[in-house]
């Protein structure tokens, strides 16, 4: 492993555009991420967050530009040290895998689960699992699980390997509102416990305004990045989302689902592939 | 009977294909791909035709050869065009089933061999299959040891299982090559119509019955084997095809399954309040 793969920055984009299906999704993306923060990738639908996170992982092509991803150009040498919580797991809820097996699917030691004991897989099983508090479902199917559980379940699965990085790409989908609270305090206690870089992909602003340590607002480009005090200020999502936006911190305890930019927000349907305008200037996280 | 050596050769193909079948369903229906092994199926009544057409003694090898050109032909579509799934699979499984019986019917007595191909016979399983399925089974069993983890992750998630550093599209292909090898050696055992049966009935069976994926694996190879034997000798006794046979006795067993995980499932709650 090369100085940068240890030390560099978690995370670096340079001058990435993105084209699929003969539209460009991304154009002129610059950014550089440290290591140890906690970056919230937010924008409307169909900014290209969920496109950005995927082209770091190598799971879509880029058409220009480089990534480093731990220092590796080479995406898949990255890979080993990296965790991911994809958006949904299309799960067919039939299949008959238990919590143990899948969790054993992702470690090297366990990856012979099929002729191993339960409780010689549990015994192999890192602390992250109690740590979230996994162990009680070990023994439950996959697809039988709530939004949140298997929220847990996939952090679990991400962190097994212990990587240096965590991808989570809109990981409280299909959560109800008290297991979001919940989800956002555990990643935010993981990141803190376990000195993770962690890159968030999040339509709830007023979470990512309370827990994030960075924010990144995209909408095709790179329109704003800096603190969550900086960003999560009605000028500055005006340029991500357009129209009229204004931050509303909501309560969860009051208001059951309206996450991100309050009244007038348009959160909805405004797909901006291709959104030209001038390249933005490199955000580095400080 | 079991010395007639037609009925030997069929109950060691039924042995070795049917828990070989079993094992694919399970991935097959977790992946949602039985309309894909279906369509496979279907295209090798073209292989059949282009067999005879060509003076082959045997169907199998034009078999093999359509049918692995119809699986390439999907996965390229798959990746090249902006074609639906359904789409692609429904163009081929038709087109080659068009093709087939259109060059079937330039054949001399070519009822009997489509009436075969469709259902199965049990006197159509030839030394050729049965090496060519032993040489399947002996593969499957020495790979399963190393990719049944990550051909489990592919079917959670690909993305997960590509982040987790699984060369995924390369198990994908492999998956598809041994499948469509499988299911065109298993239609000389059941017939066209009723392969995917085999690769749906045994893992929906196991799937009432399990908790975790080890038993519905261990179950669906059970109920396979069991189903395969016992529909070729069902078939021998009662003078049916053997492909309905096999699959008649694997709804049986589906529907023992059912009825008990709902009687279970409904005596849970009374239990609870108790």
């Amino acid at each position: 492993m090369t100085v940068a793969a240890r030390t560099g920055p978690a995370l670096d984009v340079r001058d990435v555009e993105v084209v699929l299906g003969g539209r460009t999704i991304l154009s002129h993306i610059t950014l550089s991420i440290p290591r140890g923060e906690l970056v919230a990738l937010i924008g409307p639908n169909g900014a290209g967050k969920t496109t950005l996170l995927r082209c770091c992982l190598g799971l879509l092509p880029v058409a220009s530009g480089v990534i480093q991803l731990l220092g590796e150009r080479d995406l898949r040498r990255a890979l080993p040290r990296v965790g991911y919580v994809p958006q949904r797991l299309a799960l067919d809820t039939g299949l008959a895998l238990s919590v143990r097996e899948f969790l054993a699917l992702r470690r090297s030691k366990t990856r012979n689960w099929f002729w191993r004991s339960a409780e010689d897989i549990d015994a192999a099983m890192p602390s992250v699992a109690s740590e979230l508090g996994v162990n009680a479902l070990l023994g439950k199917a996959v697809g039988s699980l709530s939004g949140g559980q298997l929220q847990r379940v996939l952090i679990a699965f991400s962190l097994l390997e212990r990587p240096e990085i965590l991808f989570l790409d809109e990981p409280t989908e299909g959560v109800d509102a008290p297991g979001e609270r919940t989800f956002y305090e555990i990643i935010s206690d993981i990141h803190r416990a376990h000195q993770l870089t962690v890159v968030l992909v999040s339509h709830d602003l007023s979470m990512v305004h309370r827990h994030a340590s960075w924010v990144v607002a995209l909408n095709g480009r790179v329109c704003c990045a800096g603190k969550p005090d900086d960003i999560i200020r009605e000028d500055a999502l005006r340029e991500a989302y357009g129209l009229h936006v204004a931050p509303y911190h909501h309560d969860h305890h009051h208001h059951s689902h309206s996450h991100g930019p309050g009244p007038g927000h348009d959160h909805g349907h405004r797909h901006e592939h291709g959104a030209s305008g001038p390249p933005s200037p490199p955000s580095h996280v400080p | 009977m079991f010395l007639e050596p037609f009925m030997q050769r069929a109950l060691l193909g039924a042995l070795i294909l049917t828990p070989l079948c079993a094992l694919l369903g399970v991935y097959v229906t977790a992946r949602r791909m039985a309309f894909f092994s279906d369509t496979v199926a279907h295209a090798s009544l073209a292989g059949v035709a282009l067999s005879f057409l060509v003076g082959l003694s045997s169907p199998t090898p034009g078999m093999l050869v359509v049918s692995l050109i119809v699986a390439g032909i999907i996965i390229w579509l798959r990746e090249r065009s902006n074609l639906s799934n359904d789409t692609i699979m429904a163009l081929l499984l038709t087109g080659s089933v068009a093709l087939g019986t259109a060059l079937l019917s330039r054949l001399h007595g070519y009822r009997a061999e489509l009436h075969r191909t469709l259902f199965g016979d049990i006197i159509a399983v030839e030394n050729t299959e049965l090496w060519l399925a032993l040489a399947l089974l002996v593969g499957v069993v020495i790979l399963s040891n190393w990719a049944l983890s990550p051909l489990s992750l592919i079917s959670v998630n690909e993305d997960l299982a590509h982040v987790s550093g699984i060369p995924v599209r390369w198990f994908n292909y492999g998956f598809v090559l041994i499948l469509t090898l499988t299911v065109t050696i298993t239609i000389r055992l059941v017939g066209i119509l009723l392969v995917g049966a085999l690769l749906v009935i045994p893992p929906a069976t196991a799937r009432q019955l399990s908790t975790n994926l080890r038993q519905e694996i261990w179950l669906a190879v059970t109920c396979g084997a069991v189903s395969g034997v016992g529909g070729v000798l069902l078939s021998h006794r009662l003078d049916i095809p053997c492909g309905p046979a096999i699959v008649l006795l694997a709804i049986v067993q589906f529907a023992v399954a059912l009825g008990w995980s709902q009687i279970r499932r409904t005596r849970r709650p009374k239990l609870a309040n108790a």
